[in-house]
């Protein structure tokens, strides 16, 4: 089995025919926090993915999950990590799945280039380990928040355009919802420290 | 080129000078209240009634006068305005009665660029942990970015939140860190991580439920290793987010040894370079001012005004 990444928590193997994610020890925690991340995590991530899979959404297909050794195996996805390749194209799919797994009531806790994978002019969203179940505006407006930190961050010069885009495109998937969870996505813009503006 | 350099965003004043580039001296004080948290008026007083003497103090140490210093920096923000207007009113003072160019510094600045200073790290990961600042910081396209912060309260705050409770003295950080050494038993709490954004207020309110019925010791100890294992796993996702490939803690919670070596661990196992910054430089201070002040020494001269909301990514940093 061939380790084909090593993320902050988990290392990707390529199985042959399946990917495998391990979730690692973090030697830095006491052991009560660290198996029980782990654990939650680990148990969470496949439901969310089952979850998803099941509602036809772009998400790697959950294969089995065990909780001992802290790992799901899923189907390989071929494709380049979309940080790599980001383009202001891609934007509307991104949306869509965005808004797709939003109504089915999974946050994905962790939006960012790196966490996508384009196949063509598809755009497949990965990593759900800090995902979770919540149909609350606010959840949905911080992962809205977490893309747009990320745009910034990862793509600065598209970043504005490609914001503008996706709250556009994430505004007609999710219809008369969005009002509410726009207001959340300005409250928390506040709530983070120093606005030069306020 | 001699650079004074002067911080006063919160509790502490400090001066410090730097001749090209090095500190030649290094001088503060921190107002600590008997009770409660920080009261502005206070703080300010206390910068008023001080600046004098600590000036001196470092014009001793560096042996200079004040005729021979050639620029001065002084912290432009973020932090509270009445403490915030002292570093200023001094720095414009001594600016135009001597003719020499003033310039505001961004305080998150200094203390990434002292941190840089002091490890001689090039480009790592900073997480900035103090009373109101919690952020996770590195460069990235010709500016400082923030990659991950809190979401409602500072680490600093929170710990002493908590120690107010059990009726300790400001800042709380030290006890709590020895109560912490004696506890023995983990109380499962919040552990409340988004991306790589940390939240602390539910911790807040779980402990504020639990104090009562549980032992300091426990607390303490289970309350660090939440928050820590918190900011750790933040800056590890802001490290392999950026491939970057070291870290520093900087701010005044970094002087917690534990944080240091959760820090220290992480960085092993993940083959990155991890280097404690000296605690002269690593809590507010003049030298990091002045320092930073050095760097931006040919910058054009720009609003000079506080600004206690100044965001760390809205600077562009030309010398890099």
């Amino acid at each position: 089995m061939k380790m084909i990444a090593l993320g902050s928590e988990a290392a990707i193997y390529d199985a042959g025919d399946c990917i495998i994610k391990r979730r690692i020890k973090k030697n830095y925690r006491i052991g009560e926090i660290d198996s029980s991340l782990r654990r939650s995590r680990t148990l969470r991530e496949f439901k969310i993915l089952s979850k998803c899979y099941s509602a036809g959404f772009k998400v790697p297909k959950p294969l089995s999950v065990s909780d001992s050794t802290y790992t799901i195996k899923m189907e390989k996805i071929s494709g380049l990590q979309l940080d790599s390749c980001f383009d202001i194209d891609f934007i509307e799919r991104i949306s869509r799945e965005i808004a797709g797994i939003h109504k089915l009531g999974v946050i994905h806790g962790d939006l960012t280039t790196a966490n996508m994978i384009a196949e063509g002019k598809e755009v497949y969203i990965i990593d759900f380990g800090l995902g979770y179940f919540s149909l609350k505006p606010e959840d949905r407006a911080s992962d809205l928040f977490l893309m747009k930190n990320a745009l910034i961050s990862r793509h600065p010069k598209k970043a504005a355009e490609a914001h503008r885009l996706l709250l556009k495109a994430y505004e007609k998937s999710m219809g008369k919802e969005f009002k509410e969870i726009e207001t959340h996505l300005k409250d928390i813009e506040k709530r983070r420290r120093y606005h030069e503006s306020s | 080129m001699y650079i004074l350099g002067i911080e006063s965003t919160a509790h502490t004043f400090g001066v410090g000078i730097v001749k090209d580039g090095e500190v030649i001296a290094n001088q503060r004080d921190t107002l600590k209240p008997e009770k409660g948290g920080i009261i502005p008026r206070e703080a300010a007083a206390h910068h008023y009634s001080l600046a004098p003497e600590i000036l001196s103090k470092a014009l001793n140490e560096a042996g200079l006068s004040l005729k021979e210093i050639d620029m001065f920096a002084f912290s432009q923000g973020p932090g509270i305005l009445s403490p915030l207007k002292v570093g200023y009113q001094v720095a414009a003072f001594l600016g135009s009665k001597f003719g020499k160019k003033v310039v505001g510094v961004n305080h998150c600045i200094g203390h990434l660029e002292i941190a840089r200073l002091a490890t001689g790290l090039e480009d790592p990961v900073m997480l900035y942990v103090s009373g109101g600042n919690t952020q996770v910081i590195t460069f990235q396209e010709g500016r400082y970015r923030v990659f991950g912060e809190t979401q409602d309260i500072g680490i600093g705050n929170l710990i002493d939140k908590i120690g107010r409770r059990v009726g300790l003295s400001f800042p709380a950080g030290p006890k709590i860190e020895e109560y912490a050494k004696k506890g023995r038993k983990y109380i499962k709490m919040p552990y409340s991580i988004k991306g790589m954004d940390v939240s602390f207020s539910g911790l807040e309110t779980f402990i504020s439920r639990i104090i009562k019925n549980e032992k300091i010791e426990d607390i303490a100890y289970s309350l660090q290793e939440t928050a820590f294992s918190m900011l750790i796993e933040a800056s590890e996702r802001a490290m392999a987010y950026c491939s970057k490939s070291s870290l520093v803690i900087t701010g005044g919670v970094a002087a917690n040894s534990r944080l240091n070596e959760m820090g220290e661990r992480m960085c092993q196992q993940r083959g990155a370079d991890f280097r404690r910054i000296p605690m002269e430089f690593s809590g507010d201070n003049g030298a990091m001012i002045a320092y930073a002040g050095y760097l931006m020494r040919d910058q054009r001269a720009k609003d000079i005004m506080p600004k206690p909301y100044f965001r760390t990514d809205s600077v562009d940093i030309g010398y890099r």
